[in-house]
């Protein structure tokens, strides 16, 4: 078996085992054979005809060196190969790269490292002096050439492939280094045909480097393109996994959305793996591309790990802001199970499978709502009604189960219902809709706070409150169980927008069915918890028996409640102002004054005329306490769209998509804040990150352009751009880098530590185009 | 976010379907695909026709230099003589299509096989790939092995050393020797698979 090189720089892993194909034997060794061929009359004064010529070109210098001899050139139809390198005069102990350059006819092509179903990699066999050491021939990502039903892997017009030699220390300058060998290699078009060239190149050794500007641009630029291990770049992992008819590839990128419509192409680096020509079926989602791969029908036994080149086409890449095309790795087979959690995060490609995968994700996604703050509240409160109900008949606690899931469905329903009917009706509308109305997070407020009010003892209503539906007092109404399905829901809502952003931005650009069914599973994973309680209500024995600890719980329990409506309060803050909050907080104090005298008399201890006092007491304390809420709810916020205050209101302009087209022409880099005055985390975002100082500093100090564009009376301009960037509502951040087309996008949650991080990567500010800016 | 179009994934999957009908590979250790092939004297030949003794069809194109290693070196010749002395049918069977690189008349065959000194059973002539594509030959040479029961019991290269030097001839491991020694001797085929190297089939 001979050495078999790697096609890459960093992996250098040799093949060992019975390989079937001697691949690409540049061999490390010298070469022991006898001197090369003499050449033919005819043929050394062609190569003196060219050394002349290139010594004129080189004008005046005594000597030629690094330039290539072509020779024996019969040998080699329909192309030609010459050795060349980076410097023609190189130190002792220092690299140089050298390049073996085969040109071939129009249509004419040879072959990877990989040839795939046809075809031979090049190889050279040297002929060195002792002085200078060799590796191994690094070959750029190749190319895909069909010949159905077969497929090749190769290069056409012109490949350089490159080796990475060392020339020994203690060399003496001026000494000459002659390396020769002999180069073969394979041609094909319909016709395949064995191609040699006795090749040949002196070096000169110096004191100082000096470039061979023959060879050296055309080095560089092939050395760039040579495929980047995919390690080293930031975000990127490639996982494999075994399928029934193959291997699927899990490309984790962030550049994922970017890429999800462009061709993807694996190349296996090694043979009997895979099916060279059959298709790579390609799927995509957030943050992952995956490719189907289908075994050879060669293969022995399956791959113990994938290695090879994915590649991209020429105008995209696997890294934003930089040209990498072609990627390396090796990835060990893992389970299929291993990498299918991964595999269940892309928000489809219109297959159905696929939209299976968002349905399941839609579902887990349902289920994490539980604990989100806004709903976890109410999860203690329903696991406190399970409690209650334990001693009850089992059927009735199914029946409850069923009934609130129904709630939780049918409001689902509801608001995929609404947002499909305002969609057809051409409104331009998101997700996170409901907190436009700070009315709305008022309401909700007062109610968690009452809530809590009620679970920490102040009054007793029973446990109606937290069935709302039996307002009447009515202990165990199914209506009551439906509306706290009903509630859970609605209460979910302002979480939702941040966590479920991509799952809904998948479902809006959906048909109807698509849509509703993505509700479904988001409302079925909702309410599984209950539905799993309530089915098996032996789960139920694991919870404690019912006795004074429930009391304790209970007050306990008001401390989320509390924390919730401090969390709305603050909600509230921030789209109404300080008044705003003050005129909320007053309306809870009356709502605590309504609960404390609702609880110090109690119902079945007063008399007709105290009863009467008390009760309209408490009726207009809360009938106060609501106008107050309401009124408070009519602030205007402060700081509602836009701009923010003082200096860095100034920086930002407002967006329209001709400006950005502007701005990204003239090469600037440009950040869009998508906003609305509604929007929770939106508002925080702009508070706590960017329009603090540190994020100013930066944008400034980088010369980045600021947008806002304000969403808040639903602009149609600003509703397309949001869609196309996969996204269905706000805050959406986008970064264009110079240059770039597509934008990064910063999480929705924004942190300084992100943005600052986001911007460090951009070049400082350049001179020329700002000052010729029109600001 | 628009993915895959449906009418793209339809025509992925019709091609998938066409790819894999028509090119449905013979798979080791199953029954061989039968065939009823013409040879270069136009007489008819039948897998079945061969049943209860060994064949190797071996793909082959002399215009192309991974053949042209086994043919110039003599070893293809050599190891025809050898198995078909011992009762093995070997067919020869050229795949390129009319107009393509390798395409053979009959006439033109008979010349070549008399020029090569070959020793195949005989030529047969493919040039619609009904064939080729019923085994799923990729290259030339690409070598089957069919027992007498008419199971596939190699598919695969020639050997171990997917080059066009003659040199390496002597130093590679030829995997159709040893399908069938072991065959012959009632043993398991150790190696029953391999990629074929060479040129494609010209189909």
């Amino acid at each position: 078996m001979v050495g078999v090189t790697s096609p890459f720089r960093s992996v250098a892993s040799p093949i060992t085992g019975d390989w079937v194909l001697g691949l690409g034997s540049a061999r490390l060794a010298r070469w022991n054979g006898t001197k090369a061929a003499m050449r033919t009359a005819k043929n050394m004064r062609f190569f003196l005809t060219i050394l002349l010529l290139v010594a004129l070109a080189s004008a005046g210098m005594a000597q030629v060196p690094g330039t290539a001899a072509p020779a024996a050139k019969d040998s080699s139809p329909h192309s030609e190969a010459t050795l060349g390198a980076e410097f023609s005069t190189v130190v002792p102990g220092e690299e140089v790269t050298l390049a073996l350059r085969i040109k071939l006819e129009p249509e004419w092509h040879c072959y990877w490292l990989n040839p795939g179903d046809a075809g031979m990699a090049a190889s050279i066999r040297w002929q060195l002096p002792e002085s200078i050491t060799v590796g191994e021939l690094q070959y750029p990502a190749p190319h895909y050439i069909p010949t159905p039903p077969l497929a090749s892997y190769g290069y056409e017009d012109e490949v350089l492939l490159l080796m990475d030699a060392r020339v020994a220390a203690g060399l003496k300058p001026g000494t000459k280094l002659e390396l020769k060998g002999r180069a073969d290699w394979l041609v094909c078009k319909e016709v395949c045909l064995p191609a040699r060239e006795e090749i040949a190149l002196t070096l000169t050794v110096g004191e100082e480097i000096e470039e061979n500007l023959a060879w050296a641009p055309a080095i560089a630029k092939t050395r760039a393109a040579l495929p980047t291990p995919a390690t080293e770049i930031e975000g990127m992992r490639v996982r494999a996994a075994r399928t029934e008819d193959g291997y699927v590839l899990a490309i984790e990128t962030p550049e994922a959305a970017a890429l999800a419509r462009q061709d993807v192409r694996f190349f296996p680096q090694d043979q009997q793996v895979l099916t060279h020509a059959a298709p790579q079926e390609r799927r995509a989602g957030p943050g992952l591309l995956t490719l189907s791969l289908v075994e050879s029908e060669f293969a022995n036994q399956p791959a113990e790990r994938l290695r090879g080149v994915l590649t991209l086409p020429e105008s995209s890449s696997w890294k934003q802001g930089a040209q990498v095309h072609a990627v390396t790795f090796e990835a060990p087979v893992e389970a299929l199970g291993s990498i299918a959690l991964q595999a269940a995060t892309p928000a489809g490609d219109g297959l159905s499978s696929t939209l299976l995968v968002v349905l399941v994700s839609a579902f887990i996604g349902g289920m994490i709502l539980n604990l989100m703050p806004c709903v976890f509240p109410v999860l203690s409160l329903k696991i406190m009604s399970f409690v209650q109900q334990a001693g009850d008949d089992r059927a009735k606690i199914r029946n409850h189960g069923f009934v609130f899931t129904f709630g939780v469905l049918a409001s689902f329903w509801a608001l995929a219902g609404l947002l499909l009917l305002l969609r057809a009706g051409g409104s331009q509308l998101g997700w996170g809709f409901q907190l436009q109305s700070p009315a709305f997070v008022a309401f909700v407020a007062l109610l968690i706070f009452g809530l809590g009010l009620n679970l920490a003892g102040v009054f007793e209503v029973g446990m109606s409150l937290t069935r709302l539906g039996s307002a009447g007092g009515a202990a165990q109404g199914y209506g009551g169980s439906f509306f706290s399905g009903v509630l859970a829901t609605a209460v979910a809502t302002p979480c939702t927008a941040p966590f479920m952003g991509s799952a809904l931005g998948y479902a809006i650009a959906q048909p109807a069915t698509t849509s509703m069914l993505v509700f479904t599973a988001l409302g079925a994973g909702m309410a599984t918890p209950y539905m799993v309680l309530s089915l098996y209500p032996r789960m139920l024995s694991f919870l404690p028996r019912p006795g004074a600890w429930m009391e304790t719980l209970k007050q306990v329990l008001s401390f989320p409640l509390f924390a919730t409506a401090i969390w709305l309060l603050w909600v509230f803050g921030l789209q109404t102002g300080i008044d705003g909050a003050a005129g909320l907080l007053l309306a809870m104090l009356l709502l605590a004054i309504a609960g404390w005298i609702v609880g110090k008399w109690n119902v079945y201890a007063i008399s007709g005329r105290t009863r009467l006092v008390t009760r309209a007491t408490a009726i207009l304390a809360l009938a106060v306490g609501l106008g107050f809420a309401w009124n408070a709810s009519q602030q205007a916020a402060p700081t509602v769209t836009g701009g923010g205050s003082g200096k860095s209101a100034s920086a930002w302009q407002t967006y329209s998509d001709a400006k950005l087209e502007g701005l990204l022409a003239s090469q600037h880099t440009v950040f869009v804040d998508f906003t609305a005055a509604w929007c929770l985390t939106c508002q925080v975002n702009k508070r706590t990150v960017l329009h603090r100082d540190a994020a100013m500093n930066a944008f400034a100090e980088k010369g980045v352009e600021l947008l806002v564009a304000d969403w808040t009376n639903k602009d149609p301009e600003i509703a397309a751009k949001i869609e196309s960037l996969g996204r269905s509502g706000v805050p959406v951040y986008a970064l264009y880098k110079r240059g770039a087309r597509q934008p990064v996008l910063l999480p929705e949650i924004l942190t300084e530590g992100i943005l600052l991080e986001a911007l460090a990567d951009l070049p400082a500010k350049p001179v020329a185009p700002e000052t010729l800016s029109q600001r | 976010m628009q993915f895959l179009s449906s009418r793209s994934l339809v025509a992925l999957a019709l091609g998938v379907l066409l790819a894999t009908s028509a090119f449905a590979a013979a798979t080791v250790g199953q029954t061989a695909p039968d065939f009823t092939v013409t040879d270069m004297d136009g007489k008819t030949h039948k897998l079945s026709d061969f049943q209860g003794k060994y064949v190797v069809l071996e793909w082959l194109n002399y215009g192309c230099p991974f053949v042209g290693k086994h043919y110039n070196s003599g070893n293809m010749q050599a190891l025809q003589k050898e198995w078909t002395s011992k009762g093995v049918v070997w067919l020869s069977v050229i795949s390129s299509r009319e107009g393509q690189q390798g395409y053979s008349t009959p006439e033109k065959a008979k010349t070549d096989y008399k020029a090569k000194n070959s020793a195949a059973t005989t030529v047969i002539l493919d040039s619609k790939g009904t064939l080729g594509k019923a085994y799923g030959a990729a290259t030339t040479p690409h070598m089957y092995v069919i027992g007498p029961n008419g199971n596939l019991l190699y598919n695969g290269g020639i050997d171990d050393k997917a080059t066009t030097e003659v040199a390496d001839v002597k130093t590679s491991k030829n995997y159709v020797s040893a399908a069938l020694t072991e065959a012959m001797a009632g043993k398991p085929v150790t190696m029953a698979k391999s990629q074929p190297y060479g040129c494609n089939v010209k189909y």
